[in-house]
């Protein structure tokens, strides 16, 4: 079959869905399809530039390319999924989230304007069209399937990607904490090195780059963290292996996270995982004292669950392998079956 | 947003007054609402929006509909039909050419003839004998920046009249349950059926089907809760039909509370219309909070109804027939009342909840508020990036490019 894969492209970032929508292709590939990946640059600010921006997707004609038809197009994460296409399947990843669940907070976007208000609620119109007009509908984890039901009354399948192709492995369970992700605000990094602020003995390593890294290395200094917390910035696959390897345990916990990869690359690589209450996605697969540990967003509760599992080295051996049972069932074979079938 | 909230309110005893006391609340955790006092021509002072809820009945709607002229806003509109309020905000107050004129604007030189008919007492008022063929709704829509309707059917009727502005549809929310103790009044089925007593709730057709259903089903009982309309002789139909005696349990007007009493109490809910003025049935929405299986005529909002918790009669030469087939399958089945009676709850409790009603409400109004600057910022980026490339508006590219941010509500 000849296979469009859809995702925005913001220029300069390189996150969870590039790499999902990058494999996919791969993936797709593999098994004897034409696949090719569809990117326009996505910029959502100014006022209702988000919606203009967004309706570039809407003129693309993709039914058929160069005079032969494409089969099937699979849209990911706002604003592709605008798309037109007769069978356009939805792999949702997100939605705008700023007009959902982070409005009226510190992340959000719109503020009490009528037009923001009003911005926003064009926003919910434009995902029950686009999304309402998918021939099948995916998510990639039931927080995100729950959300697009709360917010559009659309049922989607949770469908989980598998994480990105690793040499993982377990080379014991190290001193410090591993966090692997871009550096924003959302992925609240800066609730890990204040519980390191707290607890002398904690060291983290921070892999990943991105707009809040500034901010964060400002408040590492301002704790005194010089020597426990080092930004390792983006790494390369083997690196990151490494550092899976290597670490005591794996720290994510984003507020009302999507899904995201990171908790199923730490599984594969056999180790717990510490995430929060208000994490989201992640609660999903990272359950407290059996594949990780789950506290309140709080750095003294951080600080103290990364003690008891350095303490308690078999036991976090425990949880990274009960979390690789999970992990392993995630393979690619299944989902691209999903989303054909 | 502060929002002017114009609706009748209890005590006073009608259908939007109910709806207003259940919305209210919900709306005021979302809204800062101030409740117009009844008769208030302005909204007050401080107030950056106007709702105006707006039925047929004269005497609830009039002061709203005037206050609406003068500032006009969001209508939420409870009848597609509101001859009868036309009527009271023109004869009623000696304006006759005012009903003239407002039967000429809808209805051409016809229009206009037939109200001097009405005005001279020479044919019956069009309010009471064919309100369905002169609805007279512009009287409403010319004011309204924005409509919400409660159905399907309506949000039809209001494009097909002409009405151009956004239009919201919004489920009429359901009532919690009150904990009322269930009023058994027979042992066997009961068929409860409650509202005005009248020809168009197809009442004839009920005591027909009924007839029919109880020489099969001796043990069922109809229980018929609601005024009389004046001139409508029930007696008469009742011994006509052999059900003066057994079979029927009549009472008169009900408080709210005992109407929950006996309507908690039945095995089936009957609710027939005909015609139909646009309107939804807060005594169905009640039925469908209690679980309870829903015959219904097959007309505008009750037609919506899913499957699975209404059985839908048509309107036709066979409706009698059908009726009473509707009501020996539920009257007889035991198995159906219990699926369908969870489907109604099931309904009530994901279209119609309280909260999810309240969250459109508030989605409307801030489109409302502020949807007319989205569009148009959006309109004036995309013009001004195609004529940069050479697109005028007469162009099959701009064509193109209208109807695809029409597809996503983008467009006007």
């Amino acid at each position: 079959m000849r296979i469009l894969v859809t995702r925005p492209q913001i220029p300069f970032a390189w996150g969870g869905t590039e790499v999902m929508t990058d494999r996919l292709v791969a993936e797709l590939r593999v098994r004897g399809h034409e696949a090719e990946l569809v990117t326009v640059p996505f910029k959502w600010y100014p006022g209702a530039r988000v919606l203009t921006q967004a309706f570039l997707w809407r003129m693309l004609d993709l039914d058929e390319v160069d005079g032969a038809p494409v089969d099937i197009v699979v849209a990911t994460k706002f604003p592709s999924y605008l798309v037109r296409h007769p069978e356009k399947r939805v792999w949702l990843v997100h939605q705008f989230r700023q007009a959902y669940e982070l409005d009226r907070t510190d992340l959000g976007q719109f503020d009490e304007s009528s037009e923001d208000r009003a911005l926003r609620r064009k926003l919910h119109a434009l995902d029950r069209v686009a999304l309402g007009e998918a021939t099948q509908l995916f998510a990639i984890s039931q927080n995100v399937a729950d959300r697009l039901e709360r917010t559009t009354g659309l049922h989607a399948e949770f469908l989980p990607p598998p994480p990105q192709e690793l040499e993982y492995r377990c080379e014991g369970y190290g001193d410090f904490v591993l966090s692997v992700n871009r550096l924003d605000r959302a992925k609240r990094i800066d609730l890990l090195l204040e519980a390191a602020a707290l607890d002398s003995s904690l060291e983290v390593v921070i892999a990943g780059d991105g707009p809040d890294r500034r901010r964060l290395e400002e408040l590492a200094r301002a704790r005194g963290l010089d020597g426990r917390a080092r930004f390792a910035g983006r790494v390369s696959d083997a690196e990151l292996a490494d550092l899976y390897g290597r670490c005591l345990a794996v720290y994510y916990a984003p507020v009302d996270e999507d899904y995201g990869m990171v908790p199923f690359e730490a599984f594969l690589s056999e180790k717990p995982v510490l995430t929060t209450t208000d994490a989201g996605g992640p609660l999903e697969i990272v359950f407290d004292h059996r594949t990780g540990l789950v506290v309140s967003p709080d750095a003294a509760e951080l600080a103290r669950a990364a003690s008891w599992l350095r303490e308690h080295r078999e036991e976090a051996a425990t949880f990274g392998r009960a979390g690789k049972a999970i992990a392993d069932e995630v393979t690619w074979e299944r989902a691209i079956e999903r989303l054909l079938a | 947003m502060r929002l002017a909230y114009f609706s009748p309110m209890p005590p006073e005893r009608t259908g939007v007054a109910d709806y207003s006391a259940l919305l209210l609340p919900a709306l005021r955790e979302h809204l800062d609402v101030t409740l117009v006092r009844r008769g208030s021509k302005r909204a007050p002072r401080g107030t950056d929006a106007a709702l105006y809820h707006v039925g047929n009945n004269p005497d609830a709607h009039a002061w709203i509909v005037d206050a609406m002229r003068r500032r006009p806003g969001v209508v939420v509109l409870h009848d597609f039909v509101v001859h009868h309020l036309v009527a009271g905000m023109t004869i009623g107050r000696r304006d006759g050419h005012g009903y003239l004129d407002t039967m000429e604007r809808e209805h051409g030189v016809v229009g206009r003839l037939l109200a001097h008919g009405v005005l001279d007492k020479r044919i019956a008022p069009l309010w009471e004998s064919r309100p369905e063929d002169f609805p007279l709704a512009w009287f409403v829509l010319e004011h309204a920046t924005g409509l919400i309707v409660h159905s399907r059917a309506v949000h039809q009727l209001v494009r097909a009249a002409g009405y151009e502005g956004p239009v919201w549809v919004v489920p009429h929310p359901a009532w919690p349950v009150p904990a009322v103790e269930p009023e058994h009044v027979a042992s066997g089925p009961v068929l409860g059926c409650f509202g005005v007593v009248n020809a168009s709730k197809r009442i004839p057709e009920l005591l027909r089907a009924f007839a029919d259903v109880r020489e099969a089903n001796p043990e069922a009982v109809l229980l018929l809760v609601g005024p009389t309309s004046p001139g409508f002789d029930l007696d008469r139909r009742l011994q006509r039909l052999g059900l003066d005696n057994e079979g029927l349990v009549r009472e008169g007007w009900v408080d709210e509370g005992r109407l929950w009493e006996l309507m908690a109490g039945v095995d089936v809910s009957v609710n027939l219309r005909h015609p139909t003025m646009g309107e939804t049935s807060g005594v169905a929405i009640r039925s469908l909070s209690l679980g309870k299986p829903l015959v219904v005529s097959d007309v505008g909002w009750f037609s919506e109804l899913p499957d699975d918790a209404a059985l839908k009669v048509p309107v036709d030469s066979h409706e009698v027939e059908t009726l009473t087939a509707a009501l020996e399958l539920l009257v007889e089945r035991d198995d159906v009342r219990a699926q369908m009676g969870a489907a109604a709850a099931r309904l009530a409790q994901q279209q119609h909840d309280l909260g999810r009603v309240a969250e459109l409400y508030v989605a409307a109004l801030e489109e409302a508020a502020g949807g007319a600057a989205v569009r148009d910022a959006v309109l004036r980026e995309v013009s001004r990036a195609a004529a940069d490339v050479g697109i005028s508006p007469e162009d099959a590219e701009a064509g193109e490019i209208a109807r695809r941010l029409a597809e996503v509500e983008l467009g006007r």
